[in-house]
């Protein structure tokens, strides 16, 4: 080599040729991993589109309702007690106390405190076997039994010595006088930590004998206390001793009720002092030590309900809640509650609507849901809310009832019904109860989502998300929501996503692929027969082969066109139904209709059907031809009773495959005229129609963050409807390539 | 066999059975009606190219010939009545010309000639009624959108007698662009692990999820873009990203384009034939060595027309741009906007050519309107760019196709 004129670069020898081939080695595992690392990037991204519409489809909401369907059921049982036969309310006390008194076969209820003064004449009955004392009011064991706490704030208790003065002197006076007011004790314990707190809060040095050297003279200053009416009598009552005792500054009470007077505390920075008959809820507890008030809990004392009797009855010492239930609402004498006892009518004894003693007994016996109510109690909660020309128009779509009505006229109803297109409503049978409470939660609830979260902030950043909805909303209630529910699939369309279904959408959907599969297969299959079979190898069937592999790469977009100027517009007198005598039901679709939809879609994966047809066609060998020949056959008998058998797992795979492809398919039909916004479901080719993608994309372009939500929850559907198609298909593949090895 | 059919062999020579043994082709009518049927079937997809043609050229020539009135800012000075043929009209404001359709309210009248303020005309021209208009009215006269005009103007306002296409346009290259700088890296070097390097077991795994990925809606994808991938670039660059914006449209697009580069690049790269591999190999080539120069040129031409065809397919890609691009064409100024903050930042809204079909269409669109016509010019600019681009494709497999046999 040395001796050429031309000499190549040397050969790298030894620790040369090593370093280089190592580099070698090392460069291609460079690339390789940067190759992988390309597909696994594509993966990720298949993966983040799925995470991101689950991310999408379930979360926290904030709701907002209207009415509180807890509300609503407290109204219900009220007004079932306040009407009960037999029945006196009063908002004096004393008067139920003088009437329980004289009757052996009478029954009421009111707070403990009264019971205990005419405990001589009176007895108290014990609830599912628990007896109400102090005892089993402060641990909560007895049912009709609340604690009572009032709430401050650590740096308002250090800043405002007035706060500190009149908390100190409430925890340390409280139980003195607390069976005064007619509540019990809120039990030794609970007083002692409620101290402790406040010491905490205050800073100060306990010095030994001090909660007795509090004086009240020493100090002025204002106190506004807001809150629960029940905590109310106790701390006016404290307030007055305090004043007694020389205090000279302003002490304010407000009575708004626990959540608000909370609020005034935590959002507002109104009040100094909460009146709370409930604890503080997490949510709460945040928005003020989001504002810098560091809330300071005390239990003061504890509310009571006294189920009471004459002493002058005999038969009854214990109730359980049923029982009650049943006493105070609609029976009429006692032995139809309990046949023990006597056949004598119940007399009953309330407090009146006002007292917020008749809510408490409500809440705890009554605990029900909305929809456990009775029919008739929704429908009256329906009817006094909404229109009479709405509850027209519901009563038209379903009746209430089989046998009356509710919001129309008789006389004009029969009119309507003789009509010559009766409402659906005139045939339909009546709603169920549960149809009922569905237009209560929808019409009168009314639960408005103020806002709402995707599933990870939903799992990992739950304290954030309360206090914004707190902050934002503060009426507003949080909850766990899943857009995708077995009511999405088959609610229909609604301008309010709290309601809204794909229903519409899943029926238009099923509604135009079957006409696209009935227009695209049978014609792609024999296209594809033609070109493998029978088409000779001259310009004509060159062509063809040619302009279906250039169809398929036509934007979709361009087909819709296609379709707006061919079924819509030009042959509107066929797809809108006007030449078989069909438009009259749908007047407003110019052949905006199912079946133009349906047909542009087909023609749009004809190609795809096509293509596919022919390798299935292709792929039957042909010494099966040669054999049909052989034995006589034509050619029309080889292709129907050979090749095409052969062939059809493979073509219906490909038209599977195609058919997803069209049911995926959004920008034709946007094009060609899918409704923005129906309700009805399609009832024939001839209808208007939305599909599911339209609505997808319709939900996705609205700004309110709920229509993402349940734009991805249609996605799932629309997905799974897809991979049960492919799956189907791949499956088909499977058996078919099985059969052939 | 059992047949009964009285044929003995020593008649086979016979010359009566041959004659009555006819062996030419039988006419039958069934099976001629059955390859009319199939032929016509064939022929269909002839009929929806040439429907595609036809429908988007008349409409578009509608387009193109539909007058588009344009207020001249001439007023009327006098009332006139249903028989004033000559009248005086303001002198500002735009020129009018003899031969031009000009329009007073509802009534078409024809110019005969144009003297100063003093106008004549032809009252109740092409079948409007005639009408008596009253002073200050104004003039419109009728222009027409010309081919030139939409292929050089730079704003597309329909209202305001615009169209310009190249705000359309820009957006759909923008979005493009993106999409390919995307999808033409990943899906080539997909192809190529999948092809050169994946063992079979995790081809079985890698190459069905990548099919999933392109059976994926487009509407899905453009959820994906608006509410996924616009946050992340706003994350990544803040609120200079406006929440319609190209950038995020294009990269979605180009995902959604790798699985097609990657199958269609791997079938070119799969054809290459073995023994290809084995001389390199032979040569002592390490395996990316054989991959990046044997087998990539061997396949070049599949893969190019595998990028060609994801050109178009991203050109074409509308629901998309639809959802995460814009609503509004980005109009601009040669001259006035700048040309890297403004035409091509593709952090801001622009609305493509297949956006702006969708959102108008959307709406409800009457016939024969401007509107109307319009989307189908632009369907037909959209038309011939992958029509062509896909022809393009089809020469590049076949002209520079290398053939090992």
């Amino acid at each position: 080599m040395a001796g050429q004129s031309i000499t190549p670069p040397p050969y790298p020898e030894g620790d040369a040729l090593q370093g280089q081939i190592a580099n070698r080695h090392r460069r291609g595992a460079l690339w390789r991993s940067l190759f992988l690392a390309a597909t696994i990037l594509a993966i990720l991204a298949l993966i983040a589109l799925l995470y991101n519409v689950v991310n999408q489809s379930f979360g926290l909401v904030a709701v907002q309702n209207d009415v509180e369907p807890e509300a609503l059921v407290r109204t219900f049982f009220n007004d079932e007690m306040l009407n009960a036969s037999n029945t006196l309310a009063s908002e004096d006390d004393d008067e139920l106390v003088a009437a329980l008194m004289e009757n052996p076969y009478a029954i009421g209820f009111f707070g403990f405190a009264y019971y205990r003064e005419n405990s001589d004449a009176l007895r108290a009955l014990s609830i599912n076997g628990i007896e109400p004392n102090a005892e089993t009011a402060e641990n909560g064991r007895y049912p009709l039994a609340r604690p009572l706490f009032i709430y401050s704030a650590q740096n308002i208790i250090r800043q405002n010595p007035a706060v500190s003065l009149f908390t100190n002197f409430y925890l340390t006076h409280v139980d003195d006088v607390i069976e005064e007011v007619g509540y019990f004790s809120a039990g030794s314990g609970n007083i002692a930590a409620a101290r402790q707190s406040w010491i905490q809060a205050d800073g100060i040095e306990l010095v030994p004998g001090q909660w007795a050297a509090i004086n009240p003279a020493e100090s002025g200053g204002q106190v506004q206390v807001i809150g629960s009416s029940t905590v109310y009598p106790l701390t006016q009552f404290m307030a007055d001793k305090m004043k007694e005792a020389g205090f000279a500054g302003q002490i304010e009470i407000e009575v708004v009720g626990t959540t608000a007077g909370l609020r005034a505390l935590c959002n507002d920075s109104t009040a100094d002092i909460a009146n709370a008959s409930r604890a503080i809820k997490p949510v709460e507890f945040e928005a003020c030590r989001s504002i810098g008030r560091l809330p300071v809990e005390m239990r003061v004392g504890t509310d009571a309900l006294a189920i009471v009797v004459s002493q002058a009855n005999t038969f009854l010492t214990d109730v359980t809640d049923d029982e009650l239930r049943e006493i105070f609402t609609t029976a009429e004498t006692w032995n139809e509650v309990n046949p023990d006892w006597p056949a004598e009518p119940i007399q009953r004894y309330i407090p009146g609507a006002d007292s917020g003693t008749l809510d408490f007994f409500t809440e705890v016996i009554f605990d029900e849901e909305l929809r456990d109510l009775p029919k008739d109690t929704l429908v009256e909660i329906l009817a006094a809310t909404i229109s009479t020309g709405l509850g027209r128009r519901l009563e038209r779509e379903q009746r209430f009832y089989a046998d009356r009505l509710v919001f129309e006229d008789p006389a004009l109803w029969e009119e309507v019904c003789a009509s010559e297109a009766p409402p659906a409503g005139c045939t339909l049978g009546e709603r169920s109860s549960y149809d009922v409470y569905e237009l209560v939660l929808e019409r009168v609830v009314n639960p408005d989502v103020k806002l709402s979260w995707a599933l990870y902030d939903s799992l990992f950043r739950r304290s954030e998300i309360e206090l914004q909805a707190q902050r934002q909303y503060p009426n507003a209630h949080i909850e766990f929501r899943a857009w995708l529910t077995p009511d999405f699939i088959v609610s229909p369309q609604s301008s309010t996503p709290e309601f809204a279904g794909v229903r519409t959408a899943i029926l238009g959907t099923l509604w135009v692929v079957f006409i696209t599969i009935l227009f695209s297969f049978p014609i792609g299959t024999a296209a594809a027969i033609y070109l493998e079979e029978y088409a000779g190898d001259n310009r004509l069937n060159r062509l063809f082969q040619t302009n279906i592999n250039n169809l398929a790469g036509v934007p979709s977009i361009i087909y819709g066109m296609l379709g707006l100027a061919i079924f819509v517009r030009a042959l509107e007198a066929f797809t809108s139904g006007a030449i078989f005598g069909q438009v009259e039901a749908d007047t407003t679709a110019n052949g905006r209709t199912i079946v133009s939809a349906g047909l542009t879609l087909g023609l749009l994966i004809l190609p795809l059907i096509i293509i596919n047809a022919q390798e299935a066609i292709r792929a039957v060998p042909s010494s099966l031809r040669q054999a049909s020949y052989g034995i006589g056959a034509t050619k029309w008998q080889t292709v129907w009773y050979h090749v095409l058998p052969n062939a059809l797992p493979g073509i219906l795979t490909g038209t599977i495959l195609a058919l997803s492809r069209a049911i995926g398919e959004t920008a034709p039909l946007v094009v060609v005229g899918a409704s923005t916004f129906i309700t009805l479901d399609p009832d024939g080719p001839f209808s208007k129609f939305t599909v599911l993608p339209i609505q997808i994309y319709q939900w996705t372009s609205r700004p309110q963050a709920e229509f993402r939500n349940i734009a991805a929850a249609a996605i799932l559907v629309l997905l799974t409807l897809l991979l049960t198609l492919n799956a189907t298909a791949v499956l088909l593949r499977n058996r078919y390539s099985k059969q052939l090895t | 066999m059992g047949s009964n059919v009285a044929v003995e062999p020593g008649d086979v020579g016979d010359a009566g059975v041959a004659s009555a043994l006819n062996l030419r082709k039988k006419r039958r009518l069934g099976e001629m009606l059955i390859q009319g049927f199939l032929f016509i079937s064939g022929a269909l997809s002839i009929f929806t190219t040439i429907g595609i043609v036809y429908i988007l050229t008349t409409e578009s020539l509608a387009f193109f010939t539909q007058p588009l009135w344009e207020n001249t800012n001439r007023r009327l000075v006098v009332d006139i009545s249903p028989a004033a043929n000559t009248f005086e009209i303001s002198t500002s404001g735009k020129p009018i010309f003899p031969g031009q359709t000009v329009r007073i309210g509802n009534e078409l009248m024809d110019v005969l000639s144009v003297e100063g303020a003093l106008i004549t005309v032809e009252r109740g021209f092409q079948g409007s009624a005639i009408e008596a208009h009253r002073a200050g009215l104004d003039l419109f006269r009728s222009n027409r959108v010309t081919i030139l005009e939409t292929l050089t103007k730079t704003r597309w306002e329909p209202q305001l007698g615009n169209f310009g296409l190249w705000p359309l346009i820009l957006a759909t290259l923008m979005t493009s662009v993106i999409g390919m700088l995307v999808a033409l890296p990943l899906g080539l070097a997909s192809a190529i692990y999948l092809s050169e390097y994946a063992s079979h077991r995790a081809r079985s795994i890698l190459k069905p999820i990548l099919e999933v990925l392109a059976g994926v809606p487009t509407v899905v994808y453009g959820y994906f873009a608006l509410t996924f991938m616009t946050p992340l670039l706003r994350n990544i660059f803040g609120d200079q990203v406006q929440i319609f914006n190209t950038a995020s449209a294009g990269i979605v697009i180009g995902i959604l384009i790798v699985p097609l580069v990657s199958s269609m690049s791997e079938d070119a790269l799969h054809a290459v034939p073995n023994s290809l591999r084995q001389a390199a190999y032979g040569l002592g080539a390490t395996k990316l060595e054989t991959a990046l120069k044997v087998v990539l040129p061997a396949a070049l031409s599949g893969i190019a027309a595998a990028f060609v065809v994801a050109i178009s397919r991203a050109i074409g890609e509308t629901m998309v741009v639809a959802i995460a691009a814009g609503a509004g064409p980005k109009n601009f100024t040669i001259g006035q906007d700048p040309w890297l903050g403004f035409v091509f930042n593709p952090f801001i809204a622009a609305e493509t050519m297949t956006g702006h079909i969708v959102r108008i269409s959307g709406g409800d669109l009457s016939y024969d309107s401007i509107d109307y016509n319009s989307i189908f010019a632009i369907g037909l600019m959209l038309f011939l760019m992958t029509l062509g681009l896909n022809i393009l494709s089809q020469r590049i497999v076949r002209r520079f196709r290398e053939v090992y046999e």
